[in-house]
């Protein structure tokens, strides 16, 4: 029979149409939504002009979380080079060999308000908590699979390589401490106050009040975070180039929406898939009949029994 | 003047000018700005409260000792501060300072006890030996636990002073032959104080002495009978060499280039990281530099039961809070990197895998002709196979009877 | 029935065929003369077996000590070629299978069992692999709950209906095999096969369809995992067409591999290759060749990526590569439709897939720049145990085309395998595949006579 194309096209047109409006209309929803912001939004204010690099947020992420400090790199000293599977918080040095500005810049999670991260979690782990925004790991659901440390635009999730039960780690902004009232770790002890906690809110309206009351002083007079990736709720102000810190310029829109719009289209509530499915068994059950009336022949003809 | 005057008539009775007694106390908060409460009042409210209180009565026993902490009380580098701190305190009984000895001694030791019953304070000095009934000391015929348990028995308070008084110190090293322990392990019932060290800092035994006479109370002590103020930090942590151990300068022997230089002293064996103690910011003698690493020797841990005389001069010791160096990460670190035996693996097997599709591609030339032609000889071959339909014997078989069908 | 009682107009024109050296594929037939347990397969077990001897020690000292994966990759070899790639090689059942079952390509199923099996190994491979690549596998146990799965997440899909294709339409559409070998076999079992294979082809339309939805959803997944890595995947990779050329070329992949390993096996065990079948799978292979080389160009110049691939760089080089393996497999194959040469159709099935292998590699690992100081190279344990699964797969693979029938070959090929059973040693009947599958009271005492004799 060759109608086989005109037939399969005709099948999912036919059940497909009433599909196609559905994913139109769900498509358009998807492109006005917004990403929403938790109602208890918490997060960091980094100001790196303010800060000296003192690393004693780095000493004590490690003891606030009761991790033994990193001392890999020379079995003497905490010198974490990166976030790794002992640390949630580091700061780095950004200077140039042509003896322009530096700064030193303090790493951790970003808690975006649609993390990436979460978003490729296949057995949701990674969870952003709905009310303080804070994107949390449960060990109980993660399988190790390292999808986080990949999807992450700021590579923050560290996986544990050593041993038989390896965990995920990255900065909780400490909710432990934060329900029993406290600050978080890095915060709590950092000498000049250059990373503060407190509500989003607050924070970027100190923020924004930092770049009105001195112009000129920072990047682009611009809180990375505000708008970044979507919105993150930890937030930088920096002298130099956010990019030259590490901080990757994302535009507005978060790295989830941006590169899995076509694929939530695709499968929303599973419509595309069903149809197709449907009109497949269509077209499977009369080629099957055919098949099975060919082999029949073949069966007679031969004398051996037909091989389906 | 009464019998038991107060501090402040004593002093004046002396001689000693009130400018140089409030120098004196402005050194005891500086010896212990915190972890006391007499020290957490203004300068002339401490000076006030020690002018008041009576002037203790200090009763000073010597055991197993070097009289070292002794002499820590007066190598002061001000022959008047000596002189001060005997103004202050009562030293009514102490073997090395005293002019009696022998039975006057003994007398002497008898009516400090009985006229201070009560309310002296005993400093004990030197560790206190208990094996065979505690004969290798023996003070006027008795053993020293004795002595020592009698003496505080009817004192106030008891300071433990010096490693020895407070441990067992260095006659509790290896092999430990007469048993010497320190005060707390042979006296109970009193409130005991333990500032070890090997000699310790003198005005840590003022501040304690003197809080305990002006406040009635003995200052905050860790789990070891310290008090904090001094003991709660080790030397690492307030070393004034720690800027090069962050940095990783290390002095690696005695004399290089680094150790002139006055870099930390780690890597020769220092045991600042597990020791107790407050050199690191009261020095010794009054001058500023003058302690064990402050003249380029590494410390030895001589409050440490666990640390000095149990652990090599040079070993070094592990540091248990690691904090984080003078260096700073860069941007982007590089990670990761290619083994030369998986290289040369991957090679091997992608080579073989390439080989052996090389050499299967050259036999599809051949092929096509061979499998047609094999088509026809196994068909004939087939065919010769096949028996010949003679007379057989109609047996079955004896051993493996094959189920058949039955041909309908 | 023996082979002097076949139908003489069907066996004329069988016996003129083979003797025109036309051979065409008529049956599935098992590889006979041919011992299973040889040098290399035992060589395969043993690669096999050390496999798992490091997969043990994977599983006690974690991840880090065996693998050269870092903070930089997070993915090594095990998901990103024996899950990426190889299931890319195995999706001959979707592949494969589409072109017969939809676009009815009837001719072509004479090629299904083989990418069956072949699409069957591969993704046990895969999935096996992807269970050791897992650093907490205990917590798979999820994948129960339906309401637990972040149905957002590519990997989500990718993991679940891989699972869930592996064991039910793809073990089940193996089973005819099987089952043909259990008719075969014993008599007394026949009545209970005949009955499960009409139970099994009433649901058969639905099993189908979903080893067909289930592999495409899947293997344009596969796709879809790194579009969330952003910038961090090369420009001439990273498109929002991911998707839909992985699914690509998934699709000329598999093609290569199944007529490919079919070409290969027939010509290792001496079977005729039927050329009309082959001709069309590679006309087909050609063609989507074609069609995914236009599109991938089109993706990068209407990206604006094009500049990149001229840069002096190893991503310009992997590239280049990469199309010059693809373009040039469809090139060859092309002309071997011309010049009839199998040399140079296997050669364009080899260089094809090597090309959609590599294709498939890059996101991942290739083209896959995180930061800019960072290195991944696989560690000789984590080669070991990948290239030790791929054993597995072909030991597998050798040991069932021996005992059951999946490769394609003309009629006479099994009459001949009957008589070649029927009449060598005993024990080796009792595996056969007789007619009828038992003596009838002549050839029990033939039989008897042929002991007789041999015992003289």
């Amino acid at each position: 029979m060759a109608i086989t194309r005109r037939e399969l096209f005709v099948s999912i047109g036919k059940a497909g149409i009433p599909a196609a409006v559905a994913l139109t209309v769900g498509a358009e929803t998807l492109q006005a939504e917004t990403i929403p912001i938790p109602s208890a939004a918490v997060g960091l204010l980094y100001d790196a002009s303010i800060c000296i690099g003192c690393k004693a947020c780095v000493a004590a992420c490690a003891e606030a979380n009761d991790t033994p400090p990193d001392t890999r790199g020379d079995q003497l000293h905490q010198a974490p080079s990166d976030l790794n599977d002992l640390t949630r918080n580091v700061i780095k040095l950004y200077k140039p060999e042509d003896g322009s500005a530096f700064s030193y810049v303090k790493r951790q999670c970003m808690h975006c308000l649609d993390p990436a991260c979460a978003a490729g979690c296949p057995f949701q782990a990674l969870h952003k908590d709905p009310e303080s925004g804070i994107v949390k790991w449960d060990s109980d659901k993660c399988i190790g699979c390292r999808y986080c440390t990949i999807t992450c635009p700021y590579h923050v999730p560290r996986f544990q390589w050593m041993g038989f039960n390896p965990r995920v780690t990255k900065c909780e902004l400490c909710s432990p401490r934060l329900e029993k009232g406290l600050q978080p770790g890095c915060t709590s002890v950092c000498p000049t106050g250059a990373v503060i906690f407190g509500p989003r809110t607050v924070l970027l309206s100190e923020a924004h009040s930092r770049i009105k009351k001195e112009p000129g002083r920072y990047y682009q007079g611009r809180v990375y975070g505000e708008k970044d990736n979507g919105g993150t709720q930890s937030l930088y102000l920096s002298r130099v180039a956010f990019e030259k810190l590490g901080l990757p310029e994302l535009g507005p829109e978060s790295v989830p929406a941006r590169t899995l719009r076509w694929q939530r289209r695709l499968y929303q509530y599973f419509a595309l898939p069903a149809v197709l499915y449907v009109s497949l068994v269509q077209v499977i059950r009369k080629s099957l009949k055919g098949h099975e009336q060919e082999a029949h022949e073949h069966e007679k003809e031969t004398g051996l029994r037909a091989q389906l | 003047m009464s019998k038991h005057p107060t501090i402040a008539e004593h002093l004046q009775a002396s001689g000693v000018s009130r400018r140089s007694f409030l120098q004196f106390c402005s050194v005891l908060m500086a010896t212990a700005p915190v972890g006391m409460s007499l020290t957490g009042k203004t300068l002339h409210q401490m000076a006030a409260t020690i002018g008041k209180t009576k002037r203790p009565s200090v009763i000073w026993l010597h055991f197993q000792d070097c009289t070292g902490c002794t002499e820590t009380l007066l190598r002061t580098s001000a022959p008047d501060v000596a002189h001060l701190i005997l103004d202050v305190i009562s030293l009514d009984y102490h073997e090395t300072l005293m002019a009696a000895s022998g039975a006057q001694a003994e007398a002497a030791l008898n009516s400090a006890i009985s006229d201070n019953a009560g309310k002296y304070v005993l400093v004990v000095e030197g560790a206190i030996p208990t094996r065979d009934d505690g004969v290798y000391m023996q003070l006027a015929g008795r053993p020293a636990v004795q002595v020592v348990r009698e003496v505080a028995a009817q004192s106030a308070a008891v300071i433990a002073i010096g490693s020895c008084a407070s441990w067992g110190g260095v006659p509790s090293a290896e092999p430990n032959p007469t048993g010497a322990v320190g005060v707390n392990f042979v006296v109970s019932g009193k409130p005991i104080i333990n500032l070890p060290g090997c000699p310790p800092n003198p005005y840590n035994l003022l501040a304690v002495v003197l809080e305990y006479v002006t406040m009635g109370k003995l200052p905050e002590m860790d789990e070891l009978s310290r008090p904090k103020f001094a003991y709660d930090r080790v030397i690492h942590e307030n070393c004034p060499r720690r800027a090069h151990f962050d940095a990783g300068r290390f002095a690696l022997a005695f004399g290089d280039a680094g150790h002139r230089q006055g870099w930390c002293l780690y890597k020769l064996g220092c045991k600042g990281p597990v020791t107790h103690a407050s050199c690191s910011t009261r020095h010794f003698n009054e001058i500023p530099g003058v302690w064990p690493i402050g003249i380029g020797a590494p410390c030895l841990g001589c409050t440490e039961k666990s640390v000095v005389w149990r652990m090599g001069t040079f070993e070094t010791v592990p540091i248990h809070l690691a904090t984080p160096p003078d260096t700073y990460p860069p941007i982007y670190s590089a990670v990761g990197g290619i083994k030369v035996g998986a290289a040369a693996l991957v090679g091997a097997i992608a080579g073989a895998a390439g080989g052996a599709t090389w050499v299967a591609s050259q036999r599809f030339q051949s092929s096509q002709e061979a499998g047609a032609e094999r088509l026809e000889v196994d068909r004939a071959h087939a065919e010769t196979l096949k028996p010949s339909s003679a007379s057989l014997p109609d047996k079955p078989r004896p051993d493996k009877p094959l189920p058949h069908k039955k041909e309908s | 029935m023996s082979t002097a009682t076949l139908d003489t107009q069907t066996g004329s024109r069988l016996l003129a065929n083979a003797a025109a050296s036309k051979p065409r594929w008529e049956r599935a037939v098992p590889v006979y003369g041919f011992p299973v347990v040889n040098r290399f397969f035992v060589a395969l077990l043993a690669m096999t077996g050390l496999a798992f001897v490091l997969t043990g020690y994977r599983e006690l000292a974690g991840l880090g000590p065996v693998s050269g994966m870092n903070d930089a990759y997070g993915w090594g070899i095990w998901k990103t070629f024996n899950v990426m790639v190889l299931t890319g090689l195995g999706s001959g059942a979707f592949a494969v299978g589409i072109a017969p079952w939809v676009f009815r390509r009837k001719r072509l199923h004479a090629l299904m069992r083989m990418a069956l099996l072949t699409s069957f190994l591969a993704y046990a491979c895969g999935l096996l692999l992807l269970g050791i690549d897992a650093g907490r596998p205990w917590n798979f146990y999820w994948i129960v709950f339906p309401w637990k799965w972040n149905m957002h997440s590519p990997l989500a899909e990718v993991a679940i209906c891989m699972s869930i294709y592996a064991t039910i339409p793809l073990a089940i559409e193996n089973i005819p095999p099987v089952l043909e070998r259990l008719w075969y076999f014993d008599s007394r079992l026949r009545p209970g096969v005949e009955k499960f294979e009409r139970r099994l082809h009433y649901f058969f339309p639905w099993i189908i369809a979903a080893a067909y939805l289930l592999p495409g959803m899947h293997q344009s997944s596969l796709g879809a995992l790194m579009l969330l890595a952003g910038e961090r995947v090369h420009p001439l990779w990273q498109s929002p067409w991911l998707p839909l050329l992985y699914l690509g070329a998934a699709s000329f992949m598999s093609f290569g591999c199944v007529a490919g390993a079919t070409m290969l096996c027939c010509v290792m065990w001496k079977r005729a290759m039927d050329m009309e079948i082959l001709d069309e799978a590679a006309r087909i292979t050609a063609w989507l060749i074609f069609g995914w080389l236009g599109l991938r160009l089109l993706d990068i110049v209407f990206r604006g990526a094009l500049g990149t691939a001229f840069h002096a760089d190893r991503f310009a080089g992997v590239f280049w590569l990469e199309t010059f393996l693809i373009a040039g497999g469809g090139w060859m194959l092309w002309r071997s439709l011309r010049t009839h040469k199998t040399q140079t159709m296997f050669l364009g099935y080899v260089l094809s897939s090597l090309g959609g292998m590599i294709y498939r590699f890059s996101p991942t690992t290739l083209a896959f720049r995180p930061n800019p100081e960072s290195l991944y190279f696989p560690t000789t344990i984590e080669i070991l145990v990948s290239f030790g699964f791929i054993c597995m797969g072909v030991a597998g693979f050798l040991l069932v085309v021996k005992r059951f029938g999946i490769l394609p070959a003309p009629l006479q090929e099994w009459h001949n395998m009957a008589a070649y059973f029927r009449f060598r040693r005993p024990y080796i009947r009792w595996t056969g595949y007789f007619e009828h599958g038992f003596f009838s009271d002549d050839e029990l005492e033939r039989e008897q006579q042929l002991e007789l004799t041999d015992s003289d």
